[in-house]
């Protein structure tokens, strides 16, 4: 197999040097000329069809995006729809060994909670060697599994909802969590590390009961994590009318893109509940 | 294994259909032919499911410079379709190898005539030959002198106008391109620029050597909204109930995202432009677990190696570009990567006149 060898450099420095090439080093002003922006905080260039979309912004909340279930994975989506509000907090740094042959091996593992506390919550979990980078790892995983939170009232539906909209129960390894409706003042009811995650998410009142071994608290955030995921799949009488279904953002931005003269009428059927 | 370049965007190239040579990098705009554009067979220039003509997506001078084998005249040369319909399907892609072989056995003297006259650089002989190969362009694509390419498009963004997650979509491409033409018309006129081909915005690239990858971490430092103290630890848990206990090392994994896709995006976040990866040679970055091995050559047999792979940053820049002038965009593509393989043994077939 041919293989690349010490002169390699030379062979692309030819292209560099020769002819229009040796223009590589140039200016990196791109799209200057062509109307993009260029400023040094907006460094993100998008990987995904997605981002593309969220950075020139045809999408405007991340509503859009949960209606048509559309995977995030570039954190930078979080950031710029939901901007400032998202607040991140570190719950937990805790060394996690290995053994080698060559002794323990430690990595540090940073369980990260971010939200916005109304509406929207998401958990990240990051091991490395150093307690940095876990940290901001643990808050890139965050942003990408940001979740809505479905809220509802206990009694009378009057003002702001403000708990849970029916019991929901989450599991996690041998930990169970469960939501029960709270009226209002009750205050969240909960141990210190899911009430954090409650907080975030903007739940104001909730009874909660947790069965298994809660000591391991890892599993113990997750159950709840994975008991708000759950708020929004739970059909009660209200989300019994039918779905008017709208075009998913690729498709009606294809079409957009397609015959630009066009002007496309979008239709925003997204229940938001208040 | 050869060491990675990454290939970065330089300037943008002040009229997209200006020349430059076969030794230029670049992205977009018109193919710089070593050799008359006549000489390039038709069907090689047009899409197979639509038949519409194909525009260049990327042009990357590639000679391979080894103890065994010093190719330096190669060029490879990457085609997509920009019709609408046709960006999904694998079919629409093409890669041309096109290099120059040491050993003269086929004088071509219609070739050396007509050398563009614009190519003052091209510094070949009167008699030595021009191989056309057509590629093969597979997830793990391999580059053949000849007739048939397989092409994969590592295609996560597929599933447009279905609701549902994205999912990575591996054709196989196979392309029948014979070289050998000997109705080939030798007339001395320089590349065709009457008909207008359609073209993409163009911008030129420049490349750098992957740095170690210690420096990987760092990266995440770039973040500005990821500032955070460094001091800023959770209160120590004084309860005995809260104690963390049973937590052993666990795989990145986010809701919408795997660990290799994770991997990968590290992995672009170190240069975040970066629209070009070469590694003769090398490992592929690909961005989903469930990829497809590369075939053998088809005309010599021998296994696929990889060479070279396009990142989607390109979409981005070509969308950012995208105007009224420019005869053709990207829109219609939204692939994450498109990986190229070659032959390994550099196989050729040679131009009959």
């Amino acid at each position: 197999m041919a293989e690349r060898g010490a002169g390699d450099r030379g062979g692309f420095g030819r292209g560099f040097g020769r002819g229009r090439g040796d223009r590589g080093r140039g200016d990196r002003g791109r799209g200057g000329r062509r109307g993009g922006r260029r400023d040094e905080e907006e460094k993100w260039v998008p990987v995904t069809k997605l981002g593309r979309l969220v950075k020139e912004g045809k999408i405007t909340s991340l509503e859009q995006i949960y209606l048509h279930s559309l995977p995030v994975k570039e954190h930078q989506i979080v950031d710029t729809l939901l901007g400032g509000r998202l607040k991140d907090e570190v719950m937990k740094i805790m060394p996690v060994q290995k053994q080698t042959r060559a002794g323990q091996r430690t990595r540090f593992k940073a369980f990260v909670v971010v939200g916005d506390s109304d509406g929207h919550v998401g958990l990240g979990v990051k091991c490395a060697k150093e307690v940095a980078t876990a940290i901001r790892g643990a808050i890139i995983l965050a942003k990408l599994s940001v979740v809505p939170v479905r809220r509802g009232f206990w009694g009378n539906k009057i003002g702001k909802p403000h708990t849970v909209p029916c019991k929901v129960t989450g599991k996690c390894g041998s930990v169970t969590v469960r939501l029960v409706p709270a009226p209002r003042g009750a205050g969240i009811v909960a141990a210190r590390v899911p009430k954090k995650v409650l907080q975030f998410a903007g739940i104001e009142d909730v009874y909660t009961s947790s069965r298994g071994s809660t000591k391991t608290l890892g599993n113990f955030v997750k159950a709840t994590f994975d008991c708000l995921m759950k708020t929004y799949g739970f059909l009660t009488p209200d989300l019994w009318l039918e779905t008017r279904f709208s075009k998913s953002p690729f498709q009606e931005y294809t079409d957009l893109l397609a015959k630009p003269t066009k002007t496309i009428l979008i239709e925003n059927t997204e229940r938001i509940e208040a | 294994m050869g060491e990675v370049h990454i290939g970065l965007p330089g300037p943008w190239a002040e009229n997209c259909r200006e020349k430059a040579d076969h030794y230029t990098t670049k992205i977009g705009g018109l193919p710089d032919w070593p050799i008359p554009e006549p000489n390039i067979k038709r069907e090689l220039l047009y899409c197979r499911v639509c038949d519409g003509r194909l525009c260049l997506v990327a042009q990357v001078y590639a000679p391979i410079l080894s103890t065994k084998l010093n190719i330096e005249e190669r060029a490879i040369y990457i085609f997509g379709c920009p019709n609408q319909d046709c960006g999904k399907n694998p079919d629409s892609w093409r890669a041309i190898r096109l290099q120059k072989g040491d050993q003269d056995s086929e004088p071509n003297l219609a070739l050396s005539n007509t050398l563009p006259s614009e190519k003052e650089s091209f510094p070949m002989d009167g008699a030595s030959n021009w191989l056309k190969d057509t590629l093969l362009m597979n997830d793990s694509g391999k580059l053949n002198d000849g007739s048939v390419g397989d092409k994969k498009l590592d295609d996560l963004a597929r599933a447009f106008s279905e609701a549902s997650a994205l999912s990575s979509c591996s054709k196989k491409q196979n392309r029948k391109k014979r070289n050998n033409s000997s109705t080939r018309a030798r007339v001395g006129r320089t590349t065709a620029e009457e008909t207008p081909v359609p073209v993409l915005p163009c911008f030129y690239i420049y490349f750098q050597t992957n740095q170690a990858h210690g420096s990987i971490d760092a990266v995440s430092s770039f973040y500005s909204s990821l500032t955070l103290k460094e001091d800023v630890y959770p209160a120590t848990d004084t309860d005995e109930e809260e104690k963390w206990v049973g937590e052993t090392y666990e795989y990145d994994k986010a809701l919408g995202a795997d660990t290799t896709y994770l991997k990968f995006k590290k992995q672009m976040d170190t240069y975040p432009e970066q629209c070009l990866r070469y590694s003769y040679g090398g490992i592929p970055l690909l961005a989903t677990s469930n990829s497809i091995e590369p075939d053998k050559c088809i005309h010599c047999g021998s296994p696929l190696v990889y060479e070279l792979q396009l990142f989607s940053p390109i979409l981005y820049f070509l969308q950012q570009a995208a105007n009224a002038s420019v005869a053709c965009s990207a829109d219609g593509w939204s692939w994450i990567t498109l990986i190229v393989y070659t032959c390994s043994r550099v196989c050729t077939s040679y131009l009959n006149s």
